[in-house]
């Protein structure tokens, strides 16, 4: 696949230490056109629509924020948000984005049996932008991956 | 040889000698050798190796001006005024930068490099912060997600307000390949100076408190960077609305051990407000209804927004912003009037400074250490 320049420059980007310290793209062996590739095939197969998915995020995210840093209860879902100092910039390029992560898992699943990316999505408002305009999940085992069966689970039980 | 291959070698061997030009050019021309940093009108003044970023030159020389990202330009608390002319504002500067900071020659520390000679401005406190090298002599688990984290200073002392916060020096660790630093307030009182205790809760995806909570062991050697912070008791005779959730207690843990065991500011009433979910997210409870028992200024107020009934809790219920609407509006006398303490995420605060807006308190009263 022949990339241009933009993603080019956003894949170097991605990687640990440039823009977070993890980087975005976790243990993955995947190039990251791969990755989003492979995404855009599950997101079709699973019949999610990334624009819709990014709109139940931020939703989640909004309801979640009425708990005050606490977890709160949202229908079937346990909801926490959080915030960090400072702001993280696009790999693209395309905007900046307020440092906070928003975890949602099932409220009757007890945090200690929860594993992040299998139970819990993990979750960020540039999460939330790389997944509407990039259709970028991030690479397995990044913190923040956006496991496409995940969210189609947790987003039918709100 | 082969003809095929002299075009990749030739282009390898070119390639080789330009990049062996460009390293001994780099040498040369980037070496800006000794160079002057003077800090406020030359009161300090020091002489350091010029071409790295400003804050990292400053914390060689032992001055730690506040970073909670550690120099990658993500947090913008490194702000200082430069004074000397270094070319305009950098893109990764501008969007922690208001107009009035760019007229007055703000910069961010980690963005300016030092490549000829400096005249900057510091606050004068940031000369009285050190680096610590400290050992964890205990970790207790508070809740499920919150660990209260004691450091032992190992012969090296610190003095600081309570309420202020120091910055957790987080090594490379697991697929973690860089240091950080991270600020966290301290819930110890500052008459024990040779401990530091933190309060560290679990973000998911957090780099620092990942690393407390699944990599820090009891015996671990650990550096942290302080004290900082703008974040204390006010002298007045105010009464101290003060309200908090989760690790938000730990600043608030130190100024209330630090007042009743001081006797400080004895006309202030103390009112404190603490919010959790559920009796498994709510911690100290009986040491803080203990202190309100046996010291009759202070009075604390827990709240569960989502108790379940088998908890049979007995405190306030609701989200700790109506808790303490609720108060504010029938229980708490305001005559000797309010000052506001805050400390949570900043959606707590701003919805806490409407409440205590709405019920009077101005906002130059209201005083809060946002975690953003």
């Amino acid at each position: 696949m022949k990339l241009r320049p933009i993603e080019k420059d956003a894949f170097g980007r991605m990687g640990p230490g440039t823009i977070t310290a993890q980087g975005f793209l976790g243990n993955d062996s995947r190039a990251p056109e791969e990755i989003i590739a492979e995404d855009e095939m599950e997101f079709a197969r699973l019949g999610l629509d990334f624009e819709a998915v990014a709109d139940e995020l931020e939703n989640l995210k909004i309801e979640g924020e009425k708990g005050l840093g606490e977890p709160l209860t949202v229908g079937k879902l346990l909801i926490q948000t959080g915030d960090a100092r400072g702001m993280l910039p696009c790999p693209y390029g395309d905007g900046l984005h307020h440092k906070n992560a928003v975890s949602v898992r099932l409220a009757d699943q007890p945090a200690e049996s929860c594993v992040e990316g299998e139970d819990m999505l993990v979750f960020s408002d540039l999460s939330i932008h790389l997944l509407r305009v990039h259709h970028f999940c991030q690479g397995r085992g990044s913190p923040f991956r956006l496991e496409p069966a995940l969210m189609a689970r947790l987003v039918k039980e709100r | 040889m082969s003809p095929i291959l002299v075009g990749p070698l030739a282009v390898a061997g070119l390639s080789t000698v330009l990049a062996f030009l460009i390293a001994i050019l780099d040498k040369f021309l980037n070496n800006y050798g000794q160079l002057k940093i003077s800090i406020n009108g030359g009161k300090k003044e020091l002489v350091v190796k010029g071409g790295s970023p400003l804050l990292g030159t400053l914390a060689a020389e032992g001055i730690f001006v506040p970073s909670a990202c550690g120099g990658r330009g993500t947090c913008g608390a490194c702000k200082c005024k430069v004074l000397t002319d270094v070319g305009p504002h950098l893109p990764t500067e501008m969007p922690y930068m208001s107009p009035k900071d760019i007229e007055g020659n703000v910069r961010l520390a980690c963005q300016v490099k030092v490549r000829k000679d400096l005249e900057i401005e510091l606050p004068e406190e940031l000369f009285s912060i050190k680096k610590l090298k400290t050992r964890v002599e205990r970790i207790k688990d508070l809740t499920y997600d919150i660990k209260e984290v004691l450091l032992s200073l190992e012969g090296q002392t610190i003095e600081f307000e309570a309420g202020q916060y120091v910055q957790l020096v987080v090594p490379p660790y697991g697929d973690i390949p860089e240091s950080a630093q991270r600020a966290y307030s301290m819930s110890s009182r500052p008459s024990d100076s040779a401990h530091v205790e933190l309060l560290v809760r679990l973000v998911p995806g957090g780099i620092a408190t990942t690393w407390v909570h699944k990599f820090l062991k009891e015996g671990d050697s650990v550096e942290i960077v302080g004290p900082f912070g703008e974040f204390r008791i006010h002298d007045t005779t105010a009464s101290m609305i003060c309200v908090a959730g989760g690790s938000g207690m730990a600043p608030f843990k130190s100024i209330l051990n630090h007042m009743k065991e001081t006797g400080a500011f004895p006309e202030k009433e103390i009112w404190y407000f603490f919010g959790a979910r559920t009796t498994k997210d709510m911690f100290y409870l009986d040491e803080l209804s203990a202190l309100a028992k046996a010291w009759p200024r202070f009075h604390f107020v827990a709240a569960l927004s989502e108790p379940k009934p088998e908890e049979n809790w007995k405190g306030d219920v609701g989200l700790i912003t109506d808790v303490l609407d609720r108060y504010l509006q029938g229980k708490i006398d305001k005559k000797k009037g309010l000052e506001g303490y805050l400390c949570g995420s900043p959606g707590m605060i701003n919805a806490c400074i409407n409440v205590m807006k709405k019920n009077g308190m101005t906002e130059d009263k209201i005083y809060f250490d946002k975690f953003a």
